[in-house]
């Protein structure tokens, strides 16, 4: 480890601020006097003024000065050793003498590397004056952490980033100041890197690029026909078109490299999902062939790679056969041509019939087979499956290269190269809290792409909602919100906190009692939106058990409606329909097949409430499939697709035992007594495997309704009524001897409060429609429902 | 005066040698946008790959198919002869010019010391 020890009088420091004090002005100063003293001094001369040729030689001090500040003031060499011999030059040139860690905040801000993480974190000048000291005692912490981050990151110098990280990680609190801002230290460290990246870049733009001149393709063919039907992708990769490099493309690429620039068949497949970045590699494999100075094969060197455009070539070629002859000619015009390698993106446009796509199979397959021709194609993994089922002997023919979906660290590398373009086309910055919730939202919604396409997808959406140019974590949230209608964030609006607070009251406004599940899946949701919940599980997941006509799918359809915005957002499954093990792939069916699966509604609708309704009918096998949807919120779909639970409330209902529960309330006992005991029956007895109900957060057993609990139903069911009638003006008033008469004809202790629309739609409703119909009541009338003429619609017995 | 002679080393020392890789950089960058070697190396191979593919055939359409063939590789050469020697030019002058920065910056320090040398003497043109 290198010492810690700062030397402000070093000739490094001196040079260094030199440097930082010719600033524009004085530069201008300089070349206007270089100029001045050259013109004033040979005009002397040539006005025979020996003087002149004073003046004009000292126009070469001036002119040193520039040249020195340009290649070495700005940047002097790194000499190592101390503190002062590896900071940055921007940043040793702003540090005086004995500088305190408030004189190094100040002076990081005041350079690039400070202004990134301002504008990338979102820490700034003032966030770094306020948690440093004046003690230049001090110093001694913060340039022992810069050593270590330095060699933490990889950086060469110590620079503004670097002092930074090295700052904050001095403060006390660091931790807990960073979780507020959504980082950690390795997030900073990465920050480090993606700045050493940039400056990076900076400097490989200011290289000059050799791409063989103006004679490159005078000795390969002319290729009217490619230019007409493809896309040169060397063109673009030659006018620096921004590539990146990641280690999983990097394998690829040198696997294209190795196969084109050895014998044997000249063609490679591309294989991966989609947004792996297989045509990425593509352009990256085009502009290296380009460069002059790049490692390759000199058989590759300067080989030009095409696109190769399926649709203008379907439209230029409609009749019978055309097509095949023209493909043959383009084929044809590359392989005399010499330097072309033909690239058939989408490979599968090619191999089979569709809209826009042809089987020319019966082509290809020769020239694949032979090898001479140089061709790339890509595709999906489950293209090349099928391709390969109807032919195996193309897939024989084509030498496999798998592109894998990139890691994390990758998938933010792309990121941030990626943004680039997108940050000068829609005038935004994106901050890098932004770029990882990017990754982690997309990760869990987005299921047709691959990383990183996937993380690029959601992160371009993301500038759409950017705040004051700021891209921010808030802004991808709001655009997965906003496409996928779930909720991601912590509740923040005032409506919300609002109705999370009291949800259980808004819930009782539509079910009576059953206050424990009410509070329980309150509960629940109440920790989601205040980000205190296990993101890897689903919101909460509940066992309802109870008789019927309790509550259990109310309650259920209650939560959809109250919090989840409409009882549309439940996805419900009765599973009474799945009782043979065969129907496991009914559950899981892709969407395009079957849209009422439950993982193609739950990728449709992530937010949302999943009621499995009488799960003790489920086939042993559909249980199975169900605990790691339970567990993990994960459930992989036919076609091997993640289907995010995370953001769903599971509720499974079951009657099983309501005979027990019923004996135990009418013995007397309360709820809680026998809770525990009765579910431990339920394992006894078999009807649930006890690793089936470890799954669930909580088992809540459901009491049958009271007759004077079911009164309460009866209003609730009449505020329904007044609700519908509220549009013609009229109300409907029921007395209470009346509605104590309903709920005797309608209780019935094994069907619950089920019976009760029944009998109330008899009675109520159908009184007041015979009313409504012989024109009696008029706008604004309530119409009074007595005892009398409920007995005499429902008979006295 | 620390710095004047810092100033002085660089120049003499890692600038020069800066200077140098410049130098060679513009050098390279014409090598490179001229071709040469490119075009020394097939210096001899059809123009265009025009006529250049196989032909089979009787002998009469052979001998025709060598003549085309010997024709484009000729019409290369003298192609590729007329951009070498254009480039070539090109070349000596960027190295004419190279190796006047590169003396030039050994003499630019001293430039101060002859123009007072020159003043004392009182010579003009």
């Amino acid at each position: 480890m290198e010492a810690v020890n700062y030397n402000s009088a070093s000739m490094r420091a001196a040079k260094a601020r030199l440097g930082v004090r010719l600033g524009k002005t004085w530069r201008l100063i300089l070349a206007l006097a270089t100029i001045i003293l050259l013109a004033g001094g040979l005009g002397l001369v040539v006005s025979h003024a020996a003087i002149g040729w004073l003046v004009a030689g000292l126009a070469a001090l001036p002119l040193l000065l520039m040249e020195w500040d340009k290649y070495e003031l700005e940047n002097p060499k790194l000499v190592g050793g101390s503190i002062d011999g590896m900071l940055a030059g921007d940043v040793l040139g702003a540090l005086g003498k004995n500088p305190t860690p408030q004189d190094v905040a100040k002076a990081v801000a005041s350079v690039r590397g400070g202004q990134f993480f301002a504008m990338r974190f979102g820490i700034t000048s003032g966030f770094l004056q306020n948690i440093t000291t004046d003690q230049p005692a001090d110093m001694a912490t913060i340039w022992q952490h810069a050593l270590e981050i330095r060699e933490a990151s990889g950086s060469k110098d110590i620079s503004a980033g670097v002092l930074v990280v090295a700052i904050i990680r001095s403060f006390a609190q660091y931790e807990s100041l960073l979780a507020h801002m959504q980082l950690d230290v390795d997030d900073l460290i990465a920050g480090v890197r993606w700045y050493d990246h940039l400056r990076d870049l900076i400097e490989k733009s200011k290289q000059p690029r050799r791409t063989g001149g103006i004679a490159r393709d005078f000795s390969f063919g002319y290729i009217p026909l490619l230019k007409r039907f493809g896309q040169n992708l060397s063109e673009s990769a030659g006018s620096g078109q921004l590539t990146v490099e990641v280690a999983s493309h990097a394998r690829a690429l040198d696997q294209l490299i190795e196969t084109f620039g050895s014998g044997g068949r000249q063609n490679a497949a591309l294989v991966g999902e989609a947004g792996t970045g297989k045509t990425t590699i593509v352009h990256a494999f085009a502009e290296r062939l380009l460069d002059a100075k790049a490692k390759i094969p000199a058989n590759l060197k300067f080989r030009q790679v095409f696109i190769l455009d399926s649709a203008a070539l379907i439209a230029a070629a409609p009749g019978r056969g055309e097509l095949e002859g023209l493909i043959m000619q383009v084929l044809g015009e590359a392989y005399s041509a010499k330097n072309i390698i033909i690239c058939l993106d989408n490979a599968q446009l090619f191999f089979e019939e569709g809209v826009g796509s042809v089987d020319l199979t019966n082509v290809l397959l020769p020239i694949l087979e032979a090898g001479s021709l140089r061709l790339i194609l890509t595709m999906d993994e489950q293209r090349y499956l099928q391709i390969g089922q109807r032919n195996p002997s193309l897939i024989n023919a084509l030498n496999r290269i798998s592109v894998a979906p990139a890691s994390r660290e990758e998938t933010i590398a792309v990121l941030q190269d990626q943004l680039i373009i997108s940050e000068y086309q829609r005038h935004v910055t994106y901050m890098y809290q932004s770029l990882a919730e990017a990754y982690r939202l997309s990760e869990r919604y987005v299921h047709d792409l691959a990383m990183p396409g996937r993380a690029l997808k959601l992160l371009e959406s993301g500038a759409s909602y950017a705040e004051s140019g700021f891209v921010t974590a808030k802004s991808i949230q709001q655009a997965i919100e906003q496409t996928m209608d779930i909720k991601v964030g912590v509740a923040q609006g005032e409506d919300e906190r609002e109705k999370l607070l009291n949800l259980e009251d808004l819930i009782h406004q539509r079910m009576i009692n059953q206050t424990r599940a009410v509070q329980v899946v309150s509960d629940a949701l109440r920790r989601a939106r205040a980000g205190v919940r296990n993101q890897n599980r689903p919101i909460g997941t509940f066992l309802f058990l109870g008789p019927t006509g309790v509550g259990k799918t109310e309650l259920s359809k209650a939560l959809a409606d109250v919090y989840f915005g409409g009882e549309d957002r439940m996805i419900r499954l009765d599973l009474n329909e799945y009782v043979r093990p065969e129907d496991v792939s009914r559950l899981i069916a892709d969407g395009a097949d079957d849209p009422t699966s439950l993982t193609a509604q739950a990728m449709k609708q992530p937010f949302s409430v999943v009621l499995l309704d009488e799960i003790e009918k489920a086939h042993p096998q559909v249980l199975t499939t169900l605990l790691q949807l339970l567990d993990e919120g994960i459930l992989r779909d036919i076609k091997n697709r993640e289907v995010s639970f995370r953001d769903a409330i599971v509720i499974a209902t079951s009657n099983a035992g309501a005979d027990r529960i019923r004996e135990y309330i009418e013995r007397g006992y309360k709820l809680q007594d026998f809770e525990q005991k009765f579910v431990d029956e339920l394992i006894n007895t078999n009807q649930f495997r006890p690793e089936f109900l470890n799954r669930f957060d909580e088992i809540v057993v459901f009491r049958p309704l009271q007759k004077p609990e079911l009164i309460q139903v009866i209003d609730l069911i009449l505020a329904g009524i007044n609700k519908q009638m509220s549009l013609q003006k009229i109300s409907v008033n029921v007395a209470q001897d009346a509605k104590e008469f309903l709920v005797e004809k309608g209780y019935d202790p094994r069907l619950g409060a089920r019976p009760m629309r029944r009998v109330v739609q008899r009675a109520v409703e159908n009184l007041v429609a015979k009313q409504m119909l012989s024109g009696s009541v008029a706008p604004g009338t309530v119409i009074e429902v007595t005892l009398d003429q409920v007995r005499q619609i429902l008979g006295d017995e | 005066m620390l710095l004047i002679t810092e100033l002085l080393r660089w120049w003499y020392g890692d600038g020069w040698r800066l200077r140098a890789s410049l130098v060679a950089n513009r050098l390279d960058g014409t090598i490179d946008y001229f071709s040469v070697d490119l075009l020394l190396k097939t210096l001899f191979s059809p123009y265009r790959q025009i006529s250049a593919g196989r032909v089979d055939g009787p002998l009469g359409v052979q001998m025709r198919a060598m003549v085309d063939k010997l024709f484009s590789r000729i019409i290369g050469a003298i192609i590729r002869l007329i951009i070498l020697l254009i480039g070539a030019v090109a070349i000596g002058l960027q190295v004419a010019i190279g190796l006047i920065i590169l003396v030039a910056w050994g003499i630019l320090p001293l430039l101060p010391i002859i123009g007072l040398v020159l003043t004392l003497i009182g010579w003009t043109p």
